[in-house]
Formats: C-alpha cells, structure tokens, sequence
C-alpha cells in the first residue's frame, strides 16, 4: 500500500515536470515590453554609472538576466562585444562579422536600429538559453549615452517563432508615448 | 660663488599634461581601455602636475602656478570621479562629468586670454584646449560622436605642450633656441 502510495506520488511529480519542460509557464517568456523596458533601464544605468557599470552586465545573477532573456552590451564603433552574461567567451572579442544561419550579420543591424532616436529591433536566429538550439530571436537595441565614450549600445531580445515586426514596432511606438511610459 | 642653477617646473607641469591628455585621446579615439588614464592621470597628470604647479610660485610665475596646480587637480579629480563610480562613492553620470567640463571650460578661457600674453605657442595650446573643451562639453549634452573629435583634437594639444616642453629643455642643453615658441599674440 505504501508503495503504491509512493508511486503515485512520483508519478504525479514526473507527470508536473513533463509539463513543465513541455510549456514553460507564460510568466517565464519575457515579452516585447519587458525587453524595451529593461534596455531603457540599462541605458539609464550606464548614462548614471559610466564604464564602471560595464562589469555588472557580466553577472549571471544580476536584474540585467530574467527570464529567458538577459541584457547585452557592446560597441559599435570599436566593434567589441563588451559585456555578455551568458557567453564571457565573446566579452572583447569583434562583433560586427558575426552572423547568424541566414548569413544575416547580425550586429550590424542592431547597431544600424540601435543608432535610430527610439532605438530599433532586430530579427536572427540565435541559442535560447537553456535550449541548445537556434531559435528566432527579436532584439531590442538601443544607444547608451557614456562619458568618453562613442558608439555604446544595449540590447535584450525575446524569442518568439510568430510575432511580427509592424507588432514590435507598435509596441515600441506604445511604449514612447511620453505620456503614459515617462522617461526613466 | 655663483648662485645654483634651479629647474624651470614648466618642464614637468608641461610633461605630466602632455602625456595624460595624450592617453586619455587614446581612450576617447577607442584605441585603448581607461585602467592606463586612470592611473597616469593620477601620478603624471595629477601629482606631478600639480607639484609643478605649486613650484612655480617660487619663480613668481602666476599663470604656470595656476595653470599647471589647476590641471594637475583637474586630473586628480576625474580620476577620483571613475574611481567613485567604480566603487558607488557619490557617482557622477553622463550629465554631472558634462557640467564638470564645462566649469573647466571656463576656467580654461581665462587661461587662454592670460597664455595670449606669453608666446604664440602657448597661445596655440591654450586655443586647442579650449575648443577640445567645448568639443567635450557637446559630447557629454547630445553629441556623443564629438568625443572622437575631440580626441584627434587634444591629441594636437598635447602634442603641441610637449613642443614647449621641448622648446624650455632643448634650450637650455643646446645652449641656444632650437625650437622657438614665437611672440605672444598680445604683445
């Protein structure tokens, strides 16, 4: 009896987990908003903190990591991958060559969207993490304003196999509405 | 017995200014990190700058007192300025370094008309200083592509205090003007 009783518990525990791994919880996708709103906060950030604030997007643990996604910054006109929290192998290495399965190069079109006043967004195929596989990404790229500095930009993507760019951009055009998303 | 030969502190105040201003172009054209600017800014630009500075009240010299005590504290300040930030002690953002620069800029124009009085090659350095100045001061309120201009710009600037740098050493071990500084534009 207490066997059965223990099988079915771990059976109701395999079968939770199976779920789970089969459909991430909705809370667990970061959207379009949170992307925009965490690349403005980042922006932000390095206007206040400078260069210094450079290392904290290197932590794995920061508030720039959440849910799948995770804030990114380089510079486009050194052409360097400036801080990653999940590829430390890419941190210092050159950028604007890189480019995804379609052979679309990938920073040249964050910076060329990231250099637009609002900022822009970006379509590639890029590992979602924890998957292990190419996934359509969406990225958010925008300019960061740091002293001494030119040419700096952040990014956060979200992965969406059908959301529609004229979707992002209304988003992003929602979202510069100055009257209900004040500036940070 | 004759009386001992003193050095002119220009020499150094002039070294110190030419260097870190030198790197920190490095910096600012993006062909190197800040760690160097940071620390040279504050021995070379800084302190050494600054005692020069502070030597130059012996030889009755106001402007070089000024001058070199002022920049050598301009370094030592912006240094400690990274250094605050770094360490989250009352950090300064984009906009709180611009205001800064432009309290230099002030003080670097009445220097400017003062340097106009002295030769024509320390009122040339003074003229580069203040329009990297301005330069800088665009960079930091909405024109943050300056800062690569200004970088060219006060490279010209260091390059040109080394030059009377130069002009004070070279004199003295040649024993005769090799490089002259030209008459003061305001004679």
């Amino acid at each position: 009896m207490k066997f059965v009783r223990m099988a079915g518990l771990l059976g109701l525990v395999l079968a939770c987990g199976a779920a789970r791994a089969a459909a991430p919880a909705e809370s667990e996708v970061a959207n379009a908003e949170e992307a925009i709103t965490k690349v403005r906060a980042a922006a932000r950030f390095l206007h206040d903190k400078g260069s210094s604030a450079y290392s904290d997007f290197n932590q794995k643990d920061s508030k720039w990591v959440w849910k799948d996604s995770y804030v990114f910054v380089y510079d486009c006109r050194k052409d360097r991958m400036i801080a990653h929290p999940l590829r430390p192998d890419l941190v210092g290495k050159p950028i604007l060559q890189v480019t995804d399965n379609s052979g679309k190069y990938i920073f040249k079109e964050l910076c060329k969207a990231g250099s637009e006043p609002r900022g822009g967004w970006v379509e590639y195929s890029w590992p979602k993490p924890g998957a292990g596989r190419l996934s359509r990404k969406v990225s958010y790229a925008l300019a960061a304003d740091v002293s001494f500095a030119a040419g700096i930009q952040v990014s956060a993507g979200i992965y969406d196999e059908n959301i529609t760019m004229p979707e992002l951009n209304k988003v992003l055009e929602k979202m510069s509405d100055p009257a209900k998303y004040p500036a940070l | 017995m004759a009386e001992q030969k003193l050095g002119n502190p220009a020499v150094v105040g002039l070294a110190g200014f030419g260097l870190t201003t030198m790197v920190l172009q490095f910096h600012n054209v993006g062909w190197m990190g800040l760690g160097p600017v940071v620390w040279l800014g504050l021995i070379f630009g800084g302190l050494a700058q600054m005692i020069a500075g502070l030597q130059e009240m012996k030889s009755g010299n106001n402007f070089g007192y000024c001058a070199f005590t002022g920049y050598g504290c301009f370094w030592i300040a912006l240094v400690l300025l990274l250094l605050g930030n770094h360490y989250n002690i009352y950090t300064s953002s984009k906009t709180d370094v611009g205001w800064f620069l432009v309290a230099w800029t002030m003080f670097t124009v009445i220097l400017w008309i003062g340097s106009m009085r002295v030769s024509s090659a320390l009122a040339l350095t003074f003229t580069l200083l203040l329009v990297g100045f301005v330069l800088l001061d665009l960079a930091h309120f909405g024109y943050p592509d300056l800062t690569v201009v200004a970088g060219y710009e006060l490279m010209v600037t260091a390059a040109m205090a080394w030059y009377i740098m130069a002009h004070l050493i070279y004199a003295d071990l040649f024993g005769r003007d090799v490089l002259p500084v030209g008459k003061p534009w305001i004679a």
